[in-house]
């Protein structure tokens, strides 16, 4: 039967006899891919290959040339994959992928910076991929663009910062409920602390959980801050944390024995206003250089608000029967004091204390 | 006798209660504390008691609180009640938030408060 | 042309610093003379006056050789030890600024006459040779000014704890009694650190009774009012009793003032009414332990 076939070699293969391949090539695939979304993609992949490459095929050859193309097909997605990850380190850490799982997560993985590539801006996306893929380096990206190397580089580190975000909304596949957030998730993806002051990101991240969630591997990537701490607040054993934390830091700014127990008295009267009225919320501690050394505390918690923050900061407003905020004392102990409230949207506490001279 | 593992404890001495708290603690441990140390003056039908408070860094306000119901509530079952220890810094931290008024009754430690009490025995409810 | 030996200093395009070497021999030859010239330079201007002979030939000997190893190193870091060394030594016994600039730079003046005399023949040489010292000599004198000037400022800022100390001192008079005189102005930040060493002394004395003399505080305003009636109830936690004597008839206004209840503070007119009255509280205390524990 093939005789025929084989003096007749200008004669274009069958396009049936190639549509037949397909149930073999779906099972070649899925044996290495599992049922991965983009299956179906790599056979009708193969198939293409297969019919631009006919005319070069041995008569009785079809299936098994189909078969190791489908092969070299997969591999190559391997491959991408492979480079996806390894171009990924500025992008996202996964680790490199060994079983069927990992594959089919790198996949995911390769897919969801596929979209967040989407929603970056042409520029955008030619600047970056001609750096991170192309490998071209900033001097030379500057020179094409008539910029300089660090405004280049500058520029890169904002798109990736973008990138990282749009990356982990497309893998959550959510688009994110208010318009604070993605400037939120930048600002920390950026690691733009002066940015992340200006958008108050701290509170973002204890009003929204998509973003608390989110952020997580985005302050992670993150250098480990050892002149910071967080202390989420919920009961009455976290505020004895809070404190401890606030002490230590102090203690490794030089302020003397004093002043320890000061800051450290000031962070549990307002800790404990949190979980008094707010249930949740959360302490956050930053050394200070500048203008001398100091210490940064701010309470946030998601309560009710105070409704009259002047009265809540005079002496004596129901501070009996253990009613009152404690606000007129923590002010005492602390040498700046600033009260943000307002009903329904809880309240920031920002206090701050310097070091004497000498 | 202990509330947990040894946050605090509790010894009677005469007449005389001895509380000694051993660290910091959270509001809950500060509650059950108070309870515990108000059933063992009516249990011992203690005349005296002293908290020592020496190994607290922190004595914020729901602490001085605590403190205080706890010499009123024993004032009421008819025991003196003498806080020792409170260290300088943490002296210094309760007058400057407005918790140090006269309201509690201190003296500098075990060996003091002993002797402080001592004295309140004999002249009556008036400090020494 | 020895172009490659060029330092760009010199703006006729000489190179200069190869004469360095030749300086330094010349100042080495001579280190006698002209070290003692120097001193007797001092001398006549009065400089130094603080020192006798004998010191200041060791230390003119001294900078002198560092003087020169400077030029011939181009390091002053050795220099600057030395300096800092000498500064340590002459600063407590009154030795002021001007007086050390005026003698690194007699030095330099010396030396420079002793080059003017070598080389007052070829006068194309001695400008070349002066080209190379002066910009040295010049770093020298500002490296000594400066070391001795960075001296001073930590000994003046040491000097001045040491005063504020002293200023506030807390005095263990007799078994767990403290007398704390308050002279001068309390700022704020004095009267802090006034509440942090008596809190600390009624710990470390077992002080029951302290008495807070403030009769040599001329002024008192508001916050230091109220800082005072806090120090009181902070040694009250700790279990001591304050007696405040010398309180003038405005400090006792200013408290009021601010709504200190002078009843509930223990004040006595004078020092001595309140060692009294301090003597009396320790004795009521000592006469009513003595039958029952010997504690």
């Amino acid at each position: 039967m093939t005789t025929a076939r084989a003096s007749d070699r200008e004669g274009p293969t069958d396009a049936a006899e190639v549509e037949a391949l397909i149930p073999v090539l779906r099972r070649v695939v899925r044996a290495r891919v599992g049922s991965h979304p983009q299956a179906e993609d790599l056979v009708q992949e193969t198939l293409a290959r297969v019919l631009a490459a006919r005319e070069r095929i041995e008569p009785g050859m079809l299936e098994p040339y189909a078969i190791a193309t489908a092969r070299n097909v997969v591999a190559s997605l391997w491959r991408q994959g492979d480079r996806a990850v390894r171009n990924a380190h500025r992008l996202f850490d996964p680790g490199r992928p060994d079983g069927a799982d990992d594959v089919v997560i790198a996949t995911e993985q390769t897919a969801a910076v596929g979209r967040a590539l989407a929603q970056l801006s042409e520029d955008e996306r030619r600047l970056l991929l001609a750096h991170e893929v192309t490998g071209q380096d900033t001097r030379s990206l500057a020179e094409a663009a008539d910029s300089t190397a660090g405004a280049v580089a500058a520029r890169l580190k904002r798109i990736r910062a973008r990138l990282r975000v749009e990356y982990l909304l497309a893998l959550d596949d959510v688009e994110p409920p208010s318009d604070r957030c993605r400037a939120v998730l930048v600002a920390l993806s950026g690691a733009d602390r002066r940015r992340q002051d200006e958008l108050d990101t701290e509170r973002h991240l204890l009003e929204c959980p998509l973003c608390a969630r989110l952020s997580e591997p985005l302050v992670e990537r993150g250098p480990v801050r050892s002149d910071e701490a967080h202390v989420p607040i919920a009961e009455a054993a976290d505020i004895v944390t809070a404190r401890h934390r606030a002490r230590e830091l102090a203690a490794r700014a030089g302020f003397d024995g004093v002043d320890l127990t000061l800051i450290a008295t000031a962070v549990s009267e307002m800790a404990r206003n949190i979980v008094r009225f707010a249930d949740n919320g959360e302490v956050s501690v930053r050394l200070l250089d500048r203008p001398r050394r100091g210490i940064r505390v701010i309470v946030r918690d998601t309560g009710p608000g105070i409704p009259d923050v002047d009265r809540a900061l005079q002496d004596g407003y129901s501070t009996d029967e253990g009613l009152g905020l404690g606000l007129p004392g923590a002010r005492r102990l602390m040498d700046e004091f600033l009260v943000e409230s307002s009903q329904g949207n809880g309240t920031t506490v920002k206090m701050t204390k310097w070091i004497k001279r000498g | 006798m202990n509330t947990g593992p040894a946050l605090v404890s509790i010894l009677r001495q005469g007449s005389t209660l001895v509380a000694s708290i051993h660290t910091a603690l959270n509001d809950t441990e500060m509650v059950r504390f108070q309870q515990d140390l108000i059933r063992q003056i009516g249990e011992h039908r203690a005349r005296g008691v002293i908290i020592d408070v020496a190994a607290l860094d922190v004595l914020d306000s729901f602490a001085s609180r605590t403190l205080r119901a706890v010499a009123e509530m024993a004032r009421l079952r008819g025991a003196s009640t003498v806080v020792v220890g409170i260290q300088p810094e943490v002296a210094y931290a309760m007058v400057e938030l407005g918790t140090g008024g006269d309201a509690l009754t201190t003296a500098l430690d075990l060996e003091d408060g002993l002797a402080l009490l001592a004295d309140l025995g004999q002249s009556g409810p008036a400090r020494g | 042309m020895a172009e490659d030996t060029q330092t760009g200093e010199d703006p006729s395009g000489v190179p200069a610093t190869h004469l360095l070497p030749q300086l330094v021999a010349h100042l080495r030859e001579h280190r006698a003379r002209l070290s003692d010239e120097w001193a007797s330079r001092i001398r006549d201007t009065h400089l130094l006056e603080a020192m006798t002979p004998q010191e200041m030939v060791a230390e003119t000997t001294a900078v002198y050789d560092n003087y020169v190893e400077v030029l011939e190193t181009g390091s002053v870091e050795a220099l600057q030890h030395y300096a800092r060394d000498l500064s340590e030594r002459i600063i407590p016994r009154g030795v002021e600024t001007h007086e050390v600039v005026g003698i690194v730079l007699l030095l330099r003046d010396v030396l420079a006459r002793s080059l003017f005399e070598k080389y007052e023949g070829d006068f194309g040489l001695l400008n070349q040779v002066l080209d190379a010292y002066e910009p040295a000599a010049n770093r020298i004198a500002n490296t000594v000014a400066v070391s001795f000037v960075e001296e001073r400022e930590r000994v003046i800022r040491q000097q001045q704890d040491a005063i504020r100390e002293l200023s506030t001192p807390v005095l263990p008079v007799r078994e767990r009694l403290l007398i704390l005189p308050i002279i001068g102005v309390l700022d704020s930040d004095r009267a802090r650190q006034l509440t942090g060493q008596l809190l600390t002394g009624i710990r470390t004395h077992r002080a029951k009774v302290v008495v807070m003399d403030i009769t040599g505080a001329p002024e008192v305003d508001e916050t230091v009012a109220n800082h005072l009636v806090r120090t009181v109830d902070a040694s009250r936690l700790m279990g001591a009793s304050v007696i405040i004597t010398g309180l003038s008839p405005t400090i006792a206004q200013t408290l009021v003032t601010i709504g200190v209840d002078l009843s509930k503070m223990n004040t006595i007119g004078d020092l001595q009414g309140g060692l009294e009255e301090a003597e009396r509280l320790l004795g009521y205390t000592v006469t009513r332990k003595e039958p029952s524990t010997s504690s």
